[in-house]
């Protein structure tokens, strides 16, 4: 037949399994995500704390091996804290425990801007253009089309927090060349991995409930900017004003009286002088005392909830295990108060950890109530 | 018709004793109907059902009552399978935002099933078949209502369906491109062997395109049938056009025993029993007259659709 | 009815004119939407044609009052339409656009739309009845339009744009959407509208509607005016494509070989079935002259005989698709 019918074909191909629909609506999330360009500049902008993780790790490889390498960086370390450059392997897990704790910190910053980026347009485009329709009428179940979308948010993520943890794992490892490394740190991947997912399908679920919710994408980019950042003011700010209370009640406990104005100025330049030095020394010992006091405090304080963020951070301490770590490392000054400073300085609020997870799940669960109900009311195709 | 089998026609769909309420309203009412494959027509006024039906259909809803298949899948049990056999084309503009043409029918036939290069092949084939040619590496926003529809119909026959459903497909559309999709229709259904769901309130569209047609009315089915075979031919009724000034002609028709009747531009002349238009022919020939328009009075299809509707 | 003449009126006298534009231009920065256009609309429905971007819209804002043209002038009955309420009063819109006050009953709304248009209270509220049973929603008036279906939106907005009784009425796709029950009640209305003597123009792109409304009707293409009359008189005038006439009759290969003879016959095309036979012809006058006397010679009898492409879609195409 030398003339071929250029009119409509049949086909009769392979369709792939009911398991891998989900992967379409994933890739075309990503597709469309990519698109925009303040998207590619963030996910590079995100990848610097990755390398600085990466060379944090490896240095701390080359010490351990007491390589020619690393020598600027041990001098700068033994002036910090001698301690740890005598003994480095005893205190490889805890260096690395801190550095992934950093680093899942500045990554959980990112990690927002990005959902900011990506997350607003995901349902409420389909919204806005009507495409629900034509999503249903394939053989395409709803929850094949929420995992789509929340797997845009996982490969997102996932490329922030999780293949950076593991990567940096990798030549950390290939750094130290040795492998007793991973009896040590493995907990500390497996943790930061967990973290990554409880990131994702927390604020995953989240910000797809937003979408659902609204067929402007600007709406639900606010309501995401009054999650994540006002409720962090609302957190600091609530703590702020509880607290100040309590830092009165400390600085009306010193027995050094403050220079008063007039009598002060009668005095002569030196004993003034002397005067204001131990006035300052009280109201700083004061200070620290009600910082140390604060820890304490921060075991039954509920404040810090309100903030979606502090409660994320939460958890990653937990399974970081960065509180222990702080406590081993203020071992190493023999000194109590200055044991106590570096506590109150560096380690995070001490209430107890299932209180954040509780409020997650409920935010989860919240999501998903509102996922059903919003996208089966719109199936309908109009 | 597209299945001129010796065979029974295979049934496209059947529905057994449909029932579906939202809350107050009933959608459908103990509805059952079965249809033959084919180019079929829905028809029905605003509230009758059909997008109900056709949500039914897709196994988009549950059913209060009733059972049914879809070329031979359980409505209740197999919808997922139902939908792979199917393909939609909604009556509202719908759209996968932010894509090319081509991006967009490969993204259907994507969520169907379809591996990415098979999908993207055959988005490239049905474009060019619906005739988007150059214009499917722009991006949908920017197309035109026409464009838009054709584009609707590539994406739904992307996964080539046994049965298209059309909803309102020309809805909206200048007669060229409104000419386009129905003659789309129309070969897809006599010639490529695909079954159609068509439906529209647009009766000569509907007319132009499907053999069969069904009627539904507050949730029941009031007709169905073949076209040519519901509309009645009056064997000796005619209506008739001349050039001009018809009084006298039809005084002439009169005094020979017919019965005539203006309406509209046309005569209908009722000629008595054993005559045929030969008379007149001969009353044209002796008056000096034009007839420009002859034929024999068949109702149409907006006249079978309200005697349906009466019935009820 | 006109109460100044605007200036010549060409054609014959006893036309006049009730939407007049004269050498009417308008542009969108650098976009066309009407170019040049003169036009006189008279009493009767007429229906307004084009295939999209031909500038219907543009026609029927420029008539309404909404814009100002770039060049040129517009007339309604006789006044200019720019700035004008009083004239208003006498012309009604029943746009293409689906933008309403959702809470509002329908019956509000059309009693609002009375009382927009100077009404009196008793006279709204007689009219705004009378206007709801014509357009068939007597039974909804009560509920918001927030839960009407297309098909009762549409005829709303029929409602408001009759409720004032006015002179002109301007139609963009009055039957969009709606069931062929619904339809056939508008459609209806606008016959009985145009035979009191009133002027609707009705653009719809489904032409068939507009075919059953009246054989009057405007065409236009990229802003300008491509045809204006009766469908049969533009048939008529189009040389480029003979008419088609289709003859069915048993012995159509006999009746094929007189027609042959003829010498106006083009060209003939067996159609399939074996039965029918279509025409081709550039002087159909002289063709269907003849016709009655072929077909009472032996065994040729004509059984039907129908012009394939004397309706509108037919010109439409020939015209637009040049």
């Amino acid at each position: 037949m030398p003339i071929f019918d250029q009119g409509y074909q049949h086909w009769s191909g392979q369709l792939s399994g009911r398991a891998w629909r989900w992967l379409a609506v994933t890739r075309q999330g990503i597709r469309g995500g990519l698109k925009n360009r303040f998207l590619r500049y963030v996910l590079f902008a995100a990848w610097v704390p990755a390398l600085a993780l990466v060379l944090m790790l490896c240095m701390w490889g080359l010490l351990e091996r007491r390589s020619s390498l690393a020598s600027t960086f041990m001098q700068y370390m033994a002036v910090l804290q001698p301690g740890l450059v005598t003994d480095p392997q005893h205190y490889r897990a805890d260096i690395w425990r801190l550095s992934y704790g950093y680093f899942l910190q500045i990554e959980l910053r990112f990690s927002m801007v990005l959902i900011l980026l990506v997350g607003p347009n995901l349902i409420s485009q389909d919204l806005r253009f009507n495409a629900l329709p034509l999503y249903f009428s394939r053989p395409l179940r709803r929850i094949d089309y929420f995992l789509g979308k929340l797997g845009v948010i996982l490969a997102f993520l996932g490329m922030v927090v999780i293949v950076p943890s593991i990567v940096a794992y990798i030549l950390g490892l290939m750094f130290s060349l040795d492998i007793t490394i991973i009896r040590d740190t493995f907990g500390i991947l497996l943790a930061s991995v967990a973290y990554g997912l409880i990131l994702t399908f927390s604020a995953g679920m989240l910000i797809l409930a937003l979408s659902a919710l609204s067929r402007s994408s600007r709406y639900v980019a606010l309501c995401w900017v009054g999650i994540w950042l006002v409720s962090g003011i609302v957190a600091t700010v609530l703590q702020a004003v509880d607290s100040q209370q309590r830092r009165y009640d400390y600085y009306n406990k010193i027995t050094v009286a403050r220079p008063n104005g007039r009598d002060a100025n009668r005095l002569p330049p030196a004993e003034r002088d002397k005067q204001w030095r131990a006035y300052r020394q009280a109201r700083q010992r004061a200070t620290e005392e009600y910082r140390v006091a604060e820890l304490g405090f921060s075991a039954h304080d509920w404040r810090p909830l309100t903030s979606y963020t502090a409660n994320l951070s939460r958890l990653g301490q937990q399974l970081l295990r960065t509180d222990e770590t702080w406590k081993k490392l203020s071992l190493l000054d023999p000194d109590q108060e200055a044991r106590d400073q570096l506590l109150a300085t560096y380690m995070g609020p001490q209430y107890p950890w299932y209180w954040s997870a509780a409020v997650l799940a409920g935010l989860f669960g919240l999501s998903a109530c509102v996922l059903n109900l919003s996208v089966k009311s719109l199936d309908r195709l109009k | 018709m597209a299945h001129e089998s010796d065979t029974e026609p295979q049934t496209l769909f059947q529905l057994d004793g449909v029932t579906k309420t939202y809350g107050p309203v009933t959608a459908l009412d103990d509805l059952s109907v079965t249809v033959p494959s084919g180019a079929i027509g829905l028809l029905g006024p605003n509230g009758s059902g059909k997008t109900t039906m056709i949500r039914t259909l897709l196994g988009l809803i549950p059913v209060d009552a009733g059972s049914g298949q879809v070329l031979g899948m359980d409505i209740l049990h197999r919808q997922l399978n139902i939908r792979r056999e199917v393909g939609f084309a909604p009556e509202n503009e719908c759209l996968f935002p932010a894509v090319q043409g081509v991006q967009f029918v490969a993204y259907a036939g994507e969520l169907v099933g379809m591996r990415s290069k098979d999908a993207m092949q055959r988005a490239h084939e049905v474009l060019d078949y619906v005739g988007l040619g150059e214009a499917r590496y722009r991006k949908v926003e920017t197309y035109s209502t026409g464009m838009k529809q054709r584009l609707k119909l590539a994406s739904a026959i992307v996964h080539d369906p046994k049965l298209l459903i059309l909803d309102e497909p020309t809805n909206g559309m200048d007669p060229d491109g409104r000419e386009d999709v129905l003659q789309l229709c129309r070969d897809l259904a006599r010639n490529k062997g695909m079954s159609l769901l068509f439906s529209s309130h647009l009766l000569p569209d509907v007319e132009a395109v499907c053999d069969y047609i069904i009627v539904l009315g507050s949730g029941k089915l009031l007709a169905q049938g073949n076209i040519q075979q519901l509309k009645q031919v009056h064997n000796q009724c005619f209506e008739v056009r001349l050039k001009a000034g018809s009084e006298t002609f039809a005084q002439g028709l009169s005094a020979l025993g017919c019965v005539i009747e203006p309406r509209d531009d046309v005569l209908l002349v009722h000629i008595p029993e054993g005559q045929s238009p030969r008379m007149l022919w001969r009353a044209a020939a002796e008056q000096n007259q034009q007839i420009r328009y002859l034929r024999s009075q068949r109702s149409t299809l907006e006249e079978v659709f309200l005697k349906a509707l009466e019935q009820k | 009815m006109c109460s100044q003449p605007f200036g010549e009126i060409s054609g014959p006298a006893e036309v006049t004119p009730i939407v007049a534009l004269h050498e009417v231009s308008k542009w969108y920065g650098n976009v066309i939407g009407l170019n040049k256009l003169t036009i006189r609309i008279p009493a009767g429905v007429t229906g307004l044609l084009g295939p999209n971007g031909a500038g219907k819209s543009t026609l029927l804002q420029l008539a309404t009052g909404q814009l100002y043209p770039s060049q040129g002038t517009v007339h309604v009955l006789g006044q200019s339409v720019w700035n004008n309420p009083s004239l208003n009063r006498r012309i009604g819109l029943c746009p293409e656009q689906d933008a309403f006050y959702e809470w509002m009953t329908g019956w509000d709304f059309v009693y609002t739309s009375a009382r927009l248009a100077g009404l009196s209270r008793a006279d709204a509220r007689d009219a705004t009845g009378r206007t709801v049973e014509d357009v068939g929603m007597t039974r909804h008036k009560g509920r918001a339009i927030r839960g009407y279906s297309k098909g009762m939106r549409q005829r709303i907005k029929m409602a408001q744009a009759l409720v004032h009784g006015p002179q002109v009425l301007f139609l963009d796709e009055p039957m969009a959407g709606t069931d062929p029950v619904a339809r056939r009640a508008l459609m209806d209305i606008i016959q009985r509208l145009g035979s009191e003597g009133k002027s609707v123009v009705v653009s719809s792109h489904v032409l068939h509607e507009v075919q059953s409304l009246t054989p009057n009707i405007i065409l236009l293409n990229r802003g300008r005016l491509l045809a204006e009359g009766q469908v049969r008189q533009i048939r008529d005038l189009i040389d480029k494509h003979p008419h088609h006439i289709v003859l069915v009759c048993d012995g159509s290969r006999k009746l094929a070989s007189r027609l042959v003879g003829w010498e106006d016959v083009e060209g003939i095309r067996m159609l399939p079935g074996g039965k029918a036979l279509m025409v081709e012809t550039r002087s159909p006058d002289a063709f269907y002259g003849r016709l009655p006397q072929l077909s009472l010679e032996d065994g040729t009898e004509i059984k039907e005989v129908y012009s394939d492409d004397d309706n509108l879609e037919a010109v439409f195409k020939y015209l637009v698709n040049k």
